[in-house]
Parts: structure tokens; C-alpha cells; sequence
């Protein structure tokens, strides 16, 4: 299947975001692999997704799930090799789905023979390439991220007498982005793997690349300066591929990172994400209709990035404090569930394994504007396991069917790289694919169909917003147009049946046609449109002057 | 035929609106733009204050309005148009507005805020003056927090008043609904107070709605309801109630409410007031109920010189009402001169006793009964301002608990005027 010549095809794509390691392991060492990512590409054609993210997958001492880079230019040896990658990438663009890779600009690890190199002397010519300094007492008052972990943003290395700067843990040195030499060596990562065939870059952490005394030490001028220049190199050598920021910030400071058209070409929405969570459990739209009030217009070329979860937690960063208490209270209420500013939970166990409110929020992902990212296994309902520490809980390996290792691995079980899900509720034996794939109302054949209307309707990638606001707040419905076409979208984000009316006055003389049965519904005429709704039902109307 | 719904079609497409609720805050309207404004937005304040993540409303039940009261309250709405500048609000606060049919009236008014309550089914529900302009955010904790987590049904406020304010209640509705009921409620007629969804349904299936009481005197009658119900009765300390004005404050339509509702509830409730003989305290929540004491200008002689104007010529009254030798002793007190007045607990308590009975075997009409009463609790009030004219406030509440032991002791005495026998 050819991929779309559109440079921007990132509007209408669907994202699936997955690890390697967690994927399918081919050579039976309990660790997922590129040639068993490669084996299942048929599996996420079928599901009908356009795009994958995969999370780094470079040589790595993995004491932050790959976000601790050693080596830029290779594969670590667990996931097989370049030739692998190289092999990956042509099956997926045969099969019309993009790639795109993550990229830790911000830091390496500790292993990285840059750092190794810079703590040496500071004589050293790769001493300027991270933040030294012979105290820890400057950029005073920067917030630190990890707080369940780190103490300070500093940490003293013996072997060089001086204190290094990291905004995460003490072993992810960050880089010096003063320093032209690791600008330009940032580059020649990027266009390593874009020459090979990569479709975007997903660049980490990226409002943290530039310190200055005084400040947060966070989207500072500097720092967008350093990813204007990258933007430009690429676009330059490189027009089509894409950027996407991800930037853990209010919408004010996220729309920084669009420029003007020139920075990144997408940014995640993170103070979106809980709020969805919010207003469902509130049966409220209320937080969802801020926080989007509150966002920005972005260039046309720009867009959003949705997404439910992904490997990380549900991040409480972008949220009041008295929103987070009562996220904390009514989906974390377990100890065990919270880490850092967040809560380390999938999907389905979010969401009670209520399947009526997981396609609701699935829908939400589909027809709120931007690109919707899909986190390997919420697909099928995955469930996650709170005791396994950081947020390895959330990153066990995929469920493919219900015998052996799940259909992952043929390794041992006790040689897994994580533990399987085994509870009776979401173990692998009662959610696998291959049991999914058997019933076409399970909720993967559900996620292939809404995959397959959000796909066959760019008006939902590329369209405008407009929130209609019924005197029920419990319903949250808003119209997407793009051009002559317009999608009306109705939500109940309640538990119990509703009443609506919407004032659809400007739309009279259309007919309302049900996307997913494509049922006639009555002619808007001059009266309010009155839809009674089930429990946390929603609809998606096609509206036609016929 | 069935009867006709107190509830528009309009404002039951509001409540369908805001959908279930967890806490109501009713508030009560004629012609209140000038104070509803304020007291609208501290009820909010309080909402998202104390109640950030409850499903809240707020309910305004209007007797017509021509200003721009309903306007006011619908100001207070937290939605997707109107956000909140001083507290983040989790959800949407609905602030709704009704106009209910017949005229102003405060019966009325309540029951379409119990109809709001039940069929929003929510926990805890409370009504708020809307010229209490002393009003705090802490008020709505206070009322609504023990019906929502402290299991209680019905509280009724407690206010710090000054020690010359509230004479009605101190000296006759108070000490009577206490002696009748056997439960010490301080402020059983109260503008504000709040109550269980449960409670709610039980008000709205009382016979009082057909009835006058349903019109006015609504709050003591639901009061005396709760008690009678069996109801977990609380009382809830708020703060400074402000001071209205005895001399703007129309008597007899105060004693229609309070003494004309009390007098009728004894009629239904027979049962269960004879059978108690004496009260008990219920829980008090917060400070007790707070007197100050600041200098305040009453016009004292015009209460005596109406007192004995009203025991002359409302003599043919009185006597079919009371004893003779109450209104011998009556006559007595009302020819001397004003520095010897003084009419004591024991005659104002007989007094009132007698007009209960008259009332109950409507010698003459039974408002007629409670109209003659003003003039004789004037010369009761100005006792009350004499005695207590160099009193602190532990002296001042001592008096009236005074009074009520008084009034439970002769309680009996109305047992027998009841019975007939005497």
C-alpha cells in the first residue's frame, strides 16, 4: 500500500505507540525484537493504523526504559540490529505505515562515551558538551521533575570532582545546547536516521535543552532557538518528515513550540489528557471545554497530538491541585498506583474495564481535533500491574493469545524481560488478540472500525472546532467542518441516560446520518434537536443537504 | 382532577438540565436585587470552597420579581459562558431561576425548593435568606456539611444576635415550640436552615400545603414536622444575623406566621405533643447561640402604652379567650404605671397557654385569637427590655431559659383547657 505523498500526512494519521521490547520476541530471549515487530506489521495494518512511534530502542544501560541513550547510531543488541531497523522500516512503508522514532535530545546516559569522555579532565574537548559546575547552587529554584527520586537537579561526580546538571535522574547527564559541537552532533543523529528512511522524530523533553540563571530553565528563547535550527535543517534536506514536541506544559507555553510554522509540526496536548479523564468521572464537560478554550489557535500546518495513556504516567503536572487530589481520589485511590505526578495506569483498568467508557473516551481520541495516538494493547484492553515498580507496570509485553508466554515469547516465562499480566480479569488468557479477532464485537474489531471512519473522514484530522453548548452539561457535542463537510459529534459523558437538546438553527434543511450504521436521522428544522442518549453513549453525525 | 403542578414547564426543563444533584441551596425571592446579588455569590463561593467536587445547584424560587432579581441569581452559574475568577470549580454550577405561580408567597417558594430537591435527588439541601447580608461562604459548610456527611436531617441555625433582637422568638416561639415538642430547637422560624433529601419528601407529602401555614409561617411548620417525624435534629452555629428593625417589622403578620403556625400544628399533632413533659437539647454544632450587646435604640413606651391600649379595648376579646383570672391579673398589670410593670414568666406563659386552647376550640376566629395576642406580647417584650435592660448575655439567655422551665411546668395546665375540663 503506498504512503501519501501529503508532507502533511500527519494530520489524518492514526499513531500506534509501542516499544519493541514489548512487542513479539523472535529469537526466544525473552525481549522483544525488530524482527518481531516486523512479523506483526500485518496485524497493525489490520488494525488500521497509519503511523508507529517507537520508544528508543538504542544501545542503552536501560535504567530509564531506553531513555538513557549510550549510542545514537545503533540498535541495542536485544532488539537485533541496523540491518533489522533497516529491514523494519521497508516492511512498514510497504504497508503505507510511517515510522517515526524517538529521539532524547535533552540527555545520555551516564554509559555515553560523550560523558565518559567529558568527566575525564576538564581539559577534556568533550568537557563543554554537558553542565558542569563546582557548586550546586545555580539556576536555584528549578523545579525537579522526578521528585519521588531525585533531590536536587544537580549530582556530584567523583570521578570529575564537579557537580553535573539533570533535570532527570542523576545517571541522564544533560546536554550543553550553548555548545555548537552538540548541536551540530544532534543533527548528524537526525539525519543518520532519516537518511535510513524514518518518517518523524518524536523529540524528548524538549523544553529543557537551555539553562539560564534566573529562570525555570524551561522553554526558554535559547531552547527554541536550538529546535528552529533543527526544523530548518530538516525541512531543508528533508521536506516531509515530521517533528512532534513532547513538551509537559499549559497550552500557553506549548504554543511556543509551533513558531511560526517553523518549530515542531506537532506537540502532544498534555493538560487535555487528565481532563478528558476528569469530565468523564465528573459526568461533566466542563474541564474538557476549558482547557480547549484555553488553547491556543496553532499555524495551519501545526497539530495537535491526542492520546489516553501512554508508557509514561497519567501525568497531574498540568493540572490545579485541586483537580489532581480528585484525580488522585477517584482513579489512584491505591498507593500503589501513583508515581511522581501521575498515575501509572492503563486504559481499561483506568476506566474500570467498563467497556461503554472505554469506547467513549476512544471516541473522544477520534473526533477532538488533532492526531490520535493509540498506546500498544489498549487496543484489546490490556490491563496493568501497579507492584512492578517505576512504570514497568504499564509496559509489560503485548497479549497475542492465551497460551505460552501469551503468544509473545517461547522463551521461559521466568526469563520474560517483564512479567505478564496474569490477573484473572485482564491476564493475557482472558485479553489476546486472537481471541479479539474471533468476535466482531470485541473491542478490537470496535477499534478497527472507528479507526476505519476517523481514517475515511479528514474533516476529523484536519477540521475546525466549534462547541455547541446544550443547557446539559452533562453533554459534551461539537461540530467539525472542513470546507462543505460536517461531522456533528455528541457525547454522554454521564452514567445515566440523558435528554439533549442542541441548537443545530444554522444547520436546518440537513439530515443527520449516523456514521457507524449510517441510519437516516430526522431533518434539522427550526426546533431545538432533541437526542435522548444511553449511558456514556455517543454519536457521530455525518450532517447532508440532500 | 388532579392538581395542578406548582412546577412550570420551563423550570422542569431547567432541572432536566442540571440532571442529579448532591446539594441544592434554595433561596427564596421577591424583589431582592438589592441584596440577592451578594448573597448569591458568597453561596457560590461557598459551593466551590467546601463542595468543589459535589454536583451542586443553586435554586431560586421567585414570587415575580419585577426587578432584576432571577437576573442576579442566574449570574452565579459556573458553565462553559460564565467562569468562576475567585475559586477553580471542577464542574458546572448551575444557578437556576423559577418563577412559580400566585404571588409571593413563602410557602410557596419553599415547596417548589423541596420539589427542586427531591427530584434532583439530592443529599443535603439548604435554604438561604436572600437578605442575610452577613452571609459567609462558612454558612453553606455549616448547613449543609452535617446533612451531607454527619447524618443529621434537619439543622437550624444559630446566630449571634444582639440580646435585644429576636424578641418574639425569645419570649414566645422559642420557649413554646421547646415546651410543646419537647425538643430545644433555638431557632425553630429561621430563614435559614437545611435538610435531607429524605426530609425533603417527607416535607412535601405533609398536609400543610392546602393549609394557610403552607402559605406563610412554612419554616416552623416544617420544623415542627421534622420533630414530629422523628427526625435527626441538629443545630448549626453561623454567625451575625443582621438586625432588622422592629419598627419596620409588621407584628401581626409575624404572629400569623410563628404563633398562627404553632397554634395550628398542636391541632395534627396532638398526640405527640401531650405525651411531652419535658425537652431535650439536641446537638449543637459550632459556638452557641451568641449574644451581643452593643447599645440599641427601642422604643419602649410605645410597647407599654400599646399593651394597655390593647388589654382596653380588646376587653370582649379577651374575655372569650381567657381565664378571668388571667385577664383580672391582665387588667391589673396594665394599670401600673411603667417604672412598676412588670409582667412575669408564670402570667405570660398562662397567657399564652390559654390563647392555645381558644385557639384549638376556635371561640372566635382563630386569627382573631392570634391578632389579640400582639398588643399583650408587647407588654411581655417590654418586660423582656426592662429586666434585661443592664443584662450580660449569660444573664439575658439564663432569662429565657427561665422562661422555658416556666412554660414546661405549666404545661399541663393546657393539657386541661385542651381536654376541656377546666
Amino acid at each position: 500500500m503506498p504512503m501519501s505523498q501529503d508532507q502533511l500526512w500527519y494530520k489524518d494519521a492514526i499513531i500506534y505507540q509501542v516499544h519493541v521490547r514489548t512487542f513479539f520476541d523472535t529469537n526466544a530471549d525473552g525481549i522483544g525484537d525488530f524482527r518481531g515487530l516486523a512479523q506483526k506489521l500485518d496485524y497493525l495494518q489490520d488494525l488500521g493504523v497509519s503511523a508507529v512511534w517507537l520508544m528508543p530502542f538504542f544501545p542503552s544501560p536501560l535504567r530509564d526504559d531506553g531513555y538513557d541513550i549510550a549510542d545514537y547510531f545503533s540498535v541495542h543488541s536485544s532488539y537485533g540490529n541496523l540491518e533489522d531497523f533497516k529491514s523494519f522500516l521497508q516492511a512498514a512503508h510497504e504497508r503505507g505505515i510511517r515510522v517515526i522514532v524517538e529521539m532524547v535530545l535533552n540527555h545520555t546516559s551516564d554509559q555515553h562515551p560523550w560523558f565518559q569522555e567529558s568527566r575525564k579532565s576538564q581539559d577534556n574537548p568533550k568537557r563543554d558538551w554537558y553542565v558542569w559546575s563546582d557548586t550546586d547552587t545555580k539556576y536555584h529554584g528549578v523545579r525537579i521533575i522526578f521528585v519521588d527520586t531525585e533531590l536536587s537537579n544537580w549530582a556530584w561526580d567523583p570521578v570529575s570532582k564537579a557537580y553535573y546538571w539533570h533535570r532527570f535522574f542523576s545517571h541522564q547527564p544533560d546536554l550543553n545546547y550553548d555548545n555548537p559541537a552538540v548541536r551540530e552532533e544532534m543533527w548528524k543523529v537526525m539525519k543518520f536516521w532519516v537518511e535510513l528512511g524514518v518518517d518523524g522524530f518524536r523529540l524528548d523533553a524538549v523544553p529543557y535543552l537551555v539553562e539560564r540563571e534566573g529562570t525555570s530553565c524551561e522553554n526558554l528563547p535559547e531552547t527554541h532557538a536550538v529546535l528552529k535550527e533543527l526544523r530548518a535543517k530538516l525541512d531543508q534536506h528533508f521536506p516531509g518528515k515530521m517533528l512532534l514536541a513532547e513538551a509537559n506544559q499549559w497550552p500557553a507555553d506549548l504554543r511556543a513550540y509551533f513558531g511560526e510554522g517553523d518549530e515542531f509540526h506537532m506537540a502532544f496536548h498534555f493538560p487535555l489528557m487528565p481532563r478528558m479523564f476528569m469530565g468523564l468521572k465528573l459526568e461533566d464537560r466542563k474541564p474538557i471545554t476549558e482547557i480547549l478554550k484555553q488553547t491556543p489557535q496553532i499555524p495551519a500546518s501545526c497539530q495537535w497530538c491526542l492520546f489516553l495513556r501512554n508508557h509514561d504516567e497519567l501525568t497531574l503536572e498540568m493540572v490545579t491541585d485541586m483537580e489532581r487530589d480528585y484525580m488522585y481520589d477517584q482513579y489512584a485511590i491505591d498507593k500503589h498506583m501513583r508515581i511522581n505526578v501521575g498515575i501509572r495506569r492503563r486504559l481499561a483498568p483506568l476506566l474500570d474495564n467498563d467497556r461503554r467508557r472505554i469506547e467513549l473516551m476512544n471516541g473522544l481520541l477520534m473526533s477532538l481535533p488533532g492526531t490520535p495516538i493509540i498506546y500498544y494493547g489498549d487496543e484489546i484492553g490490556m490491563g496493568d500491574n501497579i507492584y512492578l515498580g517505576d512504570r514497568n507496570g504499564v509496559r509489560t509485553p503485548m497479549q497475542w493469545q492465551g497460551g505460552w508466554n501469551a503468544g509473545f515469547s517461547g522463551a521461559d516465562p521466568e526469563s520474560l524481560y517483564s512479567p505478564l499480566v496474569l490477573n484473572p480479569v485482564y491476564g493475557y488468557q482472558a485479553v489476546n488478540v486472537e481471541s479479539q479477532k474471533r468476535f466482531d464485537h470485541s473491542l478490537l474489531s470496535w477499534m478497527k472500525r472507528i479507526i476505519k471512519v476517523r481514517k475515511a473522514n479528514p474533516v476529523l484530522g484536519r477540521g475546525s472546532i466549534e462547541f455547541l453548548y446544550p443547557a446539559n452539561h452533562r453533554i459534551l457535542a461539537y461540530v467539525r467542518q472542513l470546507d462543505k463537510e460536517s461531522i456533528l459529534v455528541v457525547n454522554n459523558l454521564s452514567s445515566t441516560a440523558q435528554a439533549v437538546e442542541l441548537d443545530l438553527r444554522r444547520f436546518k434543511g440537513n439530515i443527520l446520518i449516523e456514521m457507524f450504521g449510517r441510519n437516516i436521522f430526522p431533518r434539522v428544522g427550526d426546533l431545538p434537536y432533541l437526542l435522548t442518549m444511553g449511558p456514556y453513549q455517543f454519536y457521530w453525525f455525518r450532517l447532508r443537504k440532500i | 382532577m388532579a392538581e395542578e403542578s406548582i412546577l412550570t414547564d420551563e423550570f422542569l426543563r431547567q432541572l432536566i438540565d442540571v440532571g442529579e444533584a448532591d446539594v441544592l441551596v434554595g433561596v427564596p425571592t421577591y424583589n431582592n436585587a438589592a441584596t440577592v446579588g451578594q448573597v448569591v455569590q458568597t453561596i457560590r463561593a461557598g459551593l466551590l470552597k467546601y463542595f468543589p467536587r459535589e454536583r451542586a445547584v443553586i435554586v431560586n424560587a421567585d414570587g415575580g420579581s419585577r426587578d432584576q432579581t432571577p437576573e442576579l441569581v442566574r449570574g452565579a452559574s459556573i458553565n462553559d459562558l460564565q467562569h468562576s475568577t475567585d475559586l477553580t470549580a471542577l464542574r458546572t454550577l448551575h444557578s437556576i431561576s423559577a418563577e412559580y405561580a400566585g404571588g409571593p408567597a413563602t410557602g410557596t417558594a419553599l415547596r417548589t425548593i423541596l420539589a427542586s430537591a427531591e427530584l434532583l435527588r439530592v443529599s443535603a439541601c439548604a435554604v438561604v435568606s436572600p437578605e442575610s447580608t452577613t452571609i459567609e461562604p462558612e454558612w453553606i459548610e455549616r448547613l449543609l456539611r452535617p446533612v451531607y456527611k454527619g447524618n443529621f436531617d434537619f439543622v437550624t441555625p444559630l446566630y449571634r444576635r444582639h440580646k435585644f433582637d429576636g424578641l418574639l422568638m425569645r419570649n414566645l416561639v422559642y420557649p413554646m415550640t421547646r415546651a410543646f415538642y419537647g425538643k430545644q430547637v433555638r431557632e425553630p422560624y429561621a430563614a435559614e436552615f437545611s435538610f435531607s433529601g429524605q426530609l425533603a419528601s417527607h416535607f412535601l407529602g405533609q398536609e400543610i400545603w392546602t393549609h394557610e401555614v403552607g402559605q406563610a409561617g412554612t419554616e416552623i411548620a416544617l420544623t415542627i414536622s421534622a420533630i414530629t417525624g422523628g427526625f435527626r435534629l441538629a443545630q448549626s452555629f453561623l454567625g451575625a444575623k443582621p438586625h432588622v428593625d422592629a419598627r419596620a417589622a409588621d407584628l401581626v403578620a409575624a404572629m400569623r406566621q410563628t404563633v398562627g403556625a404553632l397554634f395550628w400544628s398542636l391541632e395534627p399533632n396532638f398526640s405527640v405533643w401531650s405525651a411531652k413533659s419535658d425537652s431535650q437539647p439536641i446537638p449543637t454544632l459550632g459556638a452557641a447561640q451568641e449574644v451581643t450587646l452593643e447599645p440599641l435604640r427601642i422604643n419602649r413606651k410605645r410597647l407599654f402604652s400599646m399593651f394597655r391600649s390593647g388589654v382596653a379595648e380588646l376587653e370582649p376579646v379577651l374575655k372569650s379567650i381567657l381565664s378571668s383570672s388571667t385577664l383580672t391579673e391582665l387588667q391589673r398589670i396594665s394599670a401600673l404605671e411603667e417604672d412598676d410593670f412588670l409582667f412575669g414568666d408564670e402570667l405570660w406563659a398562662r397567657t399564652i397557654y390559654e390563647f392555645a386552647a381558644s385557639y384549638h376550640k376556635a371561640v372566635i376566629s382563630r386569627d382573631h385569637v392570634v391578632q389579640a395576642l400582639a398588643p399583650l406580647y408587647r407588654g411581655r417584650a417590654f418586660t423582656f427590655l426592662v429586666e434585661n435592660r443592664e443584662a450580660s448575655g449569660e444573664q439575658v439567655e439564663q432569662n429565657v431559659e427561665d422562661f422555658c422551665m416556666t412554660c414546661e411546668r405549666l404545661k399541663p395546665s393546657l393539657l386541661e383547657l385542651w381536654n376541656g375540663r377546666k
